[in-house]
């Protein structure tokens, strides 16, 4: 058995997520309170007090002429007026980026009407575009509905990548008494989820790295639906539990679809204790699951602050492979390059790729704390408080922020200079194992 | 049959909209008809943020309580609140003029004005004034000072205030919706009027509404409203710190705070667990009982020693003759009586609606109390005349 040192997690700066409208803001803020660097993160809507809630750490307040900072009125000409009057600011808040993901709702006016320009816009910026977006739930109505339908086609002919998620079968996963709101709390996490993978996949250094060819061929399918499972467990059998439950989540169909899947996306992440060899067991059990011709891509990102926690995403989407014709092959060499011009590794460990055979391994880099947003590191007064007894402990308090939860966006509740949102006992400093 | 003794409640809180329909019944008592409820969606900490979004769930509410009350619902009577909401007490005076020496009606309007001249900030509106208590030439005990002789007319008054535009926000859903607006009440103070009885109010007591995402709170001495206000802390951040803390979503948070929390330390087993199945993408947990119950009692314990705080800035907490009476939905917080107990260190109550009639589930649920208290706001207000100073002297209830 080879113990493997941790490496970072660190995202990439190449790497912006763009929350669009309603629900793409709402996935966007889930994303960076999971722990995804709120400076990574631009939110953009025509409606001026959902995009003043938001936790990203990038505002782009879509045609304040056009929509008067209210909102597109579910009309996607609105939503894409809106945004062709902000052209500027979009391009300026994705710049530099060398991939963009952008994720919205499609069916209301601002997702819907704004995302195939935004697509358009990184890709002319030279960025790698993939667009994740949801289509709503059948009873949200016909109108929506064919809204969404357009809206995706055109986003097809912009994006690189389009991962299409559908509302109606993520909602299984939420009891059908729980209601809409529930429905969203869901569908926010599983995209959230599947944005972190996908970032986690191609833009972190790991023990093994996609590239973002193999994402494409995984991803890129005429009419596709997206397959998605996400499981975590922290038992003695972390690694068969939390495989378990991510084939168990509803967009996978129960496993069924996955063994018609041509390629799959699987991407381990675990604390520092995590084990090639726990890995390894894993991955002979997944390929049970799937058929002989299928290929995997997998990767690896361990980060301490996920402690005894194993998590497993496994994304795929069914539909006819599309062969990807122009996707700017200088760019994806770049990023590879990138990783393969990386100082010689300091620590020696296996890598372990389902279709390929054994290569040197990637560079592991020292862990580094990661940065809360700013609006939840002026939160963080815990961390200063608690006297770390060991280093590791410091290091441990201060690779975990601190946040408000659900009341991270909106007003505080202040009183007597002390934020009442933070749970009562993180600020006297009660210890919760 | 006269629609005109049918009354509607309207409760747009941070967890749902409520509405509750009642019938004035000519002896003075109230018979709830019907209730309506959905989720709430675009309400934080009690005040409406997402006007499109809540509106939707103010409809599905009405026509729930429509369908369940078989009335139309045109007009409400509408609960606002927020931590914005702010109370003082002051008092008017007019001196009636050299050549009348009878009180009239009109000179309580006046007496009113003039205390309504008190300065609040400038995007401030008034709520309320409450009439507390005449004083006919320095006298107390004036119940009803019209026809009397005197040449200068004093009340107290407890008035109500809040940032105008929020307050426009809930108005502003309501008009989208083309619903006509009787009257808005600061929601502590209606709760009020569905949980305490006179008697209560008489001897002095504190009605605390926890519920979501607020916890309101009026005080009555001596028969009247002395001290309200809200604060954004409630239910939700007993969830929000369990997810935090236990590292659990907050479903399964909320799940385990309504089955399994409880705010009393001490009385579960060394190493007592509570076991969290799991579910898809959840990883099943084992939460150490006396864990949960610790970062739940350190939340309420918390935000009554700052209730406690707050009142003591007042003169009255020691005139609470019946003690504290809590309801809202976080008042089905296991011990939560006990707790308050020993912070408030006064007898503690755990109350619903009172005195209606009708639909059970109006009075037997807490988390209804507000919406039954609209109600019973209307009953005392609505003037038999309507008008006058009348409807200022009712509303001393
Ligand atoms: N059995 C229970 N134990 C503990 N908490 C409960 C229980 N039942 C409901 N609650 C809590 O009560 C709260 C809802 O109460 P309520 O309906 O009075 O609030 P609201 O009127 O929607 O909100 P607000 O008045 O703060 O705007 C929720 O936080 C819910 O978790
Ligand atoms: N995941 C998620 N989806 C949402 C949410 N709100 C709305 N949606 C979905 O997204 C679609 C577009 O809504 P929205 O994003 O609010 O509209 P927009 O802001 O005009 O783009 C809706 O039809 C819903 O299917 C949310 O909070 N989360
Ligand atoms: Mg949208
Ligand atoms: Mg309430």
């Amino acid at each position: 058995m080879i113990e493997i040192t941790r490496s970072t997690s660190h995202v990439s700066p190449t790497i912006k997520v763009v929350g669009l409208g309603g629900a793409g803001g709402n996935v966007l803020d889930r994303l960076v309170l999971d722990g995804f660097d709120a400076a990574c993160a631009v939110a953009m809507n025509t409606d001026v007090q959902t995009l003043n809630g938001s936790v990203a750490g990038e505002k782009v307040h879509l045609g304040p002429t056009t929509s008067r900072g209210l909102g597109s009125g579910g009309d996607p000409e609105v939503g894409y007026a809106a945004a062709e009057e902000s052209t500027d600011e979009i391009v300026a808040a994705i710049s530099g980026a060398q991939m963009v993901f952008i994720c919205a709702g499609l069916g209301g006016g601002t997702g819907s009407g704004a995302a195939p320009l935004v697509a358009h816009l990184a890709r002319k910026a030279g960025a790698m575009v993939i667009v994740f977006v949801t289509l709503p739930f059948s009873f949200e109505g016909k109108r929506r509905n064919t809204q969404a339908m357009e809206a995706l086609a055109q986003i097809e002919g912009q994006a690189d990548l389009v991962v299409c998620f559908e509302n109606d079968r993520m909602g299984e996963s939420s009891s059908p008494s729980s209601g809409i709101q529930q429905a969203f709390v869901t569908t926010d996490a599983i995209l959230s989820q599947s944005i972190r993978s996908i970032a986690g996949l191609v833009g972190q250094r790991g023990w093994v790295a996609v590239g973002l060819d193999d994402l494409a061929v995984v991803l890129r399918r005429q009419q596709a639906r997206a397959l998605f499972g996400y499981g975590e467990s922290e038992g003695a059998n972390r690694a068969h539990e939390a495989l378990e439950r991510a084939l168990r989540c509803p967009l996978m169909d129960k496993g069924r679809m996955l063994a018609e899947a041509q390629a799959v996306l699987v991407h381990v992440t675990g604390g520092p204790d995590l084990t090639l060899n726990e890995v390894s067991v894993m991955m002979e059990e997944f390929n049970r699951h799937i058929s002989d011709g299928t290929r995997i891509n997998f990767g690896v990102t361990t980060d301490a602050r996920h402690g005894r926690r194993l998590g497993v995403s496994i994304l795929s989407s069914t539909g006819d492979a599309v062969v990807v014709p122009q996707s700017r092959p200088a760019l994806q060499k770049q990023v590879v390059v990138e990783k393969k011009e990386a100082p010689p590794a300091k620590e020696q460990a296996l890598v372990f790729e389902a279709d390929q055979e054994p290569e040197p391994f990637e560079e592991l880099e020292e862990p580094q704390p990661v940065k809360a947003p700013a609006k939840i590191t002026s939160q963080t007064a815990p961390a200063k408080a608690a006297p770390a007894k060991k280093e590791e402990k410091a290091e441990q308090m201060s690779l975990e922020p601190v946040n408000r939860g659900r009341f991270d966006k909106g007003e505080p509740t202040i009183v007597d200079g002390e934020d009442l949102d933070v749970p009562t006992f993180l600020r006297k400093n009660l210890k919760v194992k | 049959m006269a629609k005109a003794n049918i009354v509607v409640g309207l409760e747009i809180g941070t967890s749902k909209v409520c509405v509750v329909v009642g019938e004035l019944k000519r002896d003075g008592t109230v018979q709830i008809l019907g209730v309506g409820e959905a989720p709430s969606v675009g309400v934080r900490k009690g005040e409406i943020v997402d006007i499109d979004n809540c509106g939707k769930c103010v409809r599905e509410a009405i026509a729930d309580a429509e369908d369940k009350s078989d009335v139309m619902i045109k007009n409400v009577y509408l609960g606002i609140t927020g931590a914005h909401i702010r109370s003082f007490n002051n008092r008017g005076s007019f001196t009636l003029p050299d050549d009348r020496e009878k009180i009239e009606s009109a000179d309580v309007g006046r007496v009113q004005e003039e205390a309504r001249t008190a300065p609040i900030p400038a995007h401030n509106m008034f709520i309320h004034t409450v009439l507390q208590h005449f004083y006919v030439d320095g006298q107390d005990g004036v119940l009803n000072p019209v026809g009397m002789f005197g040449r200068k007319l004093e009340a107290d008054f407890h008035i109500v205030h809040g940032v105008a535009n929020r307050i426009k926000n809930s108005i502003q859903c309501l008009c989208d919706l083309d619903i006509e607006i009787e009257d808005i009440v600061f929601t502590p103070y209606a709760a009020a009027q569905a949980v305490l009885d006179q008697g209560q109010k008489n001897i002095g007591a504190l009605m605390l509404d926890i519920g979501g995402g607020t916890t309101g709170y009026a005080m009555y001495v001596k028969g009247a409203i002395v001290q309200s206000g809200c604060v954004g802390i409630g239910g939700d951040h007993l969830t929000n710190d369990l997810s935090l803390g236990l590292r659990i979503p907050m479903g399964k948070a909320e799940m385990l705070k309504i089955k399994e929390g409880s705010c009393v330390l001490g009385n579960s087993l060394p190493g007592e667990n509570v076991t969290l199945r799991d579910e898809h993408g959840f990883a099943g947990k084992e939460i150490e009982r006396e864990m949960l119950n610790q970062i739940i009692h350190m939340r309420i314990r918390e935000t009554f020693e700052f209730l406690m705080r707050e009142l003591e800035k007042g003169p009255y907490l020691d005139y609470l003759g019946a003690g504290v009476v809590i309801t809202g939905g976080t008042s089905a917080l296991r011990g939560i009586k006990h707790l308050a107990e020993d912070v408030f260190q006064m007898p503690v109550q755990l109350c619903r609606a009172q005195n209606v009639s009708g639909v059970a589930s109006a009075f037997e649920n807490p988390q209804y109390s507000t919406a039954v208290g609209l109600v019973k706001y209307a009953q005392a207000t609505i003037g038999d005349e309507g008008g006058g100073w009348l409807d200022w002297f009712k509303r001393w209830f």
